[in-house]
């Protein structure tokens, strides 16, 4: 058996699952991860399936597209290759920055730059709006892996001078403390 | 994955509701440095506690900024020095206090515990020695706080220990008179005192306890009055039922953030984990206090009816959550009513809201006592010696800990003003009865037999 990954996204509908996990079934793959998310109004889903030798990536992207497009959804089907982990392996520390602060064009941008550039990953980001009339209250969580060997004292200085720059409240904390406080 | 609404909540109280670890307290065992010779017992005591204590502060800020939790206060606790230093004069004892403020200051600690004796039962002589050098002790040094045990539920009240401290605390507040007796803010009367508490100005190291162990005294009023505040905005209004299930459930979690920092700051040191004191400490900051919580349930201030029972819920609610958190609380843990150090508590107590007798009653449900009460100049160590023994009755018969921490101010009457300043805040003279009069109750002397410990009616 292979395995492959399947990306399907387009404007939320009840029956996408369904969709994608009927022809799945029918063509003999069996789901191993699935993800999904709804940004505003569009669902984004990504699965990981095994498929049968007999298959390929194309006759299934060809499969689904028939019964997803009539649903206005978009398909893309690729081989999974087995790769290194995002950081190689490396021994990493889990941590979350957080910054407050009005939205604008670049905030992503600047702030992912100085993760990246440090080699620290980010295994997950979120918007989230902490409700009310502030402008302000617009949060960004981002979970990153940082590797123990950096310089954090520099990557937490450069982190803190580019949110002072774009008016931005950061915070970076170990993983740790949100979990001790919210889970038993 | 963590979800936004678990990482929201917890930015909030840190950033908004004034959650942090109030102290990191590290206990040290002084009692083998013992010697006949004060120099060398005074070398003893400042090698064993810069050598231990060395890091701490470094460390304590390390893991604060790694979990984005200020550690307030990094403080110092050790073995009662009547014990290992129970040879000694009264004079020598002074040069043993001045030795501990060197040890804090040279280690950058903001105070040092344990300039303390355990006379519940009786007075032996180092202990006599100890009491009487604790004026001249705490009037000469800043950093060194200062506790006596003079009863327990097991020994009694030993009312001789009582009247002394009465004289004591006047004579502390005269050495200090140019700022309003300070020295008696750094001092406490206890009744069950506990071995491992972190928060001054009763820490100190218990006989029982090991070397070294790292305690950790969390706060967080703020949170549970926001917590409260939230609910009671909400559209289900919730009856006292559901308030006390959430004042618990916000204990739990400022718990576990104790005990995770507290756990970490003694990996790294090398030193055991001993207990978080969950106790809902008050600053002088607005946010940051306990008599607003007292707001938030619908009192008009803390002191009105009603208090007691809010205060009986609050306080049992604290501890419920705290010990489903850890399996390693201790100290206090409950809430702390200090008149001058909380905003609003000074503010009922000026505004005629709370009595010395409210806050009495008030302590028979809480974890301290009658704690940085300032009161008037002219009060005799008499009246001070027995409104001692009126709180240590409290909590010899309810078995459990009280305490006083008794100002008379220098100069000043009742409705006057005293200021500490910082955490010791400011607060008005609240009014004695019978301030200077006479109390030939107290003068009886001897030691009020320990309680039954049947027929609990």
């Amino acid at each position: 058996m292979k395995k492959i990954i399947i990306s399907v996204f387009g404007p939320d509908r009840p029956g996408i699952l369904a969709a994608v996990s009927r022809i799945l079934y029918e063509q003999n793959c069996n789901i191993e991860n699935v993800t999904q998310t709804i940004l505003q109004s569009e669902f984004s889903g990504s699965f990981i399936a095994e498929m049968p030798e007999t298959l390929t990536a194309d006759i299934l992207c060809g499969l689904l597209s028939e019964v997803l497009t009539s649903m206005r959804l978009q398909v893309h089907v690729k081989p999974l290759e087995t790769s290194q982990p995002a950081l190689g392996g490396k021994p990493s520390e889990p941590f979350v920055i957080t910054t407050r602060g009005p939205d604008r064009k670049g905030l992503v941008a600047n702030i992912t730059r100085i993760i990246a550039d440090y080699g620290v990953n980010v295994t997950n980001l979120q918007a989230a709006f902490k409700g009310g009339e502030n402008p302000n209250d617009n949060i960004m969580i981002y979970e990153v892996d940082v590797p123990v060997d950096i310089d954090t004292h520099a990557f937490h200085r450069k982190l803190r001078d580019k949110a002072s720059e774009l008016g931005l409240v950061i915070s970076i904390q170990h993983r740790k403390i949100f979990e001790a406080i919210n889970r038993v | 994955m963590l979800s936004s609404s678990e990482i929201v909540s917890t930015l909030e109280m840190l950033q908004n509701e004034h959650l942090d670890v109030r102290t990191v307290t590290l206990g040290i065992n002084l009692l083998d440095c013992a010697s006949h010779d004060i120099n060398r017992f005074k070398d003893n005591i400042f090698t064993r506690i810069t050598g231990l204590s060395k890091n701490l502060v470094q460390v304590c800020n390390q893991v604060g900024d790694k979990y984005g939790i200020p550690v307030v206060n990094k403080r110092i606790s050790v073995s009662p020095i009547a014990v290992p230093g129970a040879m000694f004069s009264a004079e020598e004892m002074v040069e043993v206090a001045k030795t501990l403020n060197e040890a804090a200051v040279s280690v950058n600690v903001d105070f040092i515990g344990g300039f303390t004796a355990l006379v519940q039962k009786g007075i032996a002589r180092g202990d006599r020695a100890l009491i009487e050098a604790i004026p001249q002790a705490l009037a000469e040094t800043d950093r060194v706080c200062s506790s006596v045990n003079v009863a327990s539920t097991r020994a009694g009240i030993n009312m001789d220990a009582v009247l002394m401290m009465g004289k004591i605390i006047k004579e502390a507040a005269a050495l200090t008179a140019g700022q309003d007796g300070l020295a008696c803010a750094k001092l406490c009367v206890f009744a069950n005192i506990p071995e491992d508490i972190p928060f001054m100005a009763g820490a100190y190291l218990g006989i029982g306890e090991s070397d070294a162990v790292i305690n950790v005294g969390v706060s967080g009023p703020g949170v549970v009055k926001k917590a409260i505040d939230r609910a009671l905005s909400s559209a289900a209004r919730p009856d006292l039922g559901h308030i006390s299930e959430i004042i618990k459930r916000t204990a739990y979690k400022v718990t576990r953030v104790g005990e995770l920092i507290g756990r970490e700051v003694a990996q790294v040191l090398g030193i055991r984990f001993g207990v978080v004191d969950l106790s809902l400490a008050p600053t002088p900051n607005v946010g940051d206090s306990v008599g607003e919580i007292f707001q938030s349930l619908g009192l008009k201030s803390i002191g009105v009816p009603g208090t007691t029972a809010a205060l009986a819920m609050l306080n049992d609610a604290v501890k419920k959550g705290g010990a489903f958190a850890s399996s390693h609380v201790g100290g206090l843990s409950g809430a702390f009513i200090p008149v001058s150090e909380d905003l609003n508590i000074g503010e009922a107590a000026r505004r005629g809201f709370l009595s010395i007798e409210k806050l009495e009653a008030m302590t028979s449900v809480c974890s301290v006592g009658l704690d940085m009460v300032a009161i008037p100049g002219n009060t005799s160590a008499e009246t001070i010696a027995a409104i001692i023994a009126d709180e240590m009755a409290i909590g010899v018969i309810n078995k459990k800990t009280t305490a006083t921490r008794l100002i008379p101010v220098p100069g000043k009457k009742a409705g006057d003003s005293a200021f500490f300043g910082g955490l010791l805040g400011q607060s008005v003279i609240m009014a004695v009865n019978n301030a200077d009069g006479d109390n030939p109750f107290v003068r009886l002397g001897g030691l009020i037999p320990a309680p039954l410990q049947s027929m609990n009616n």
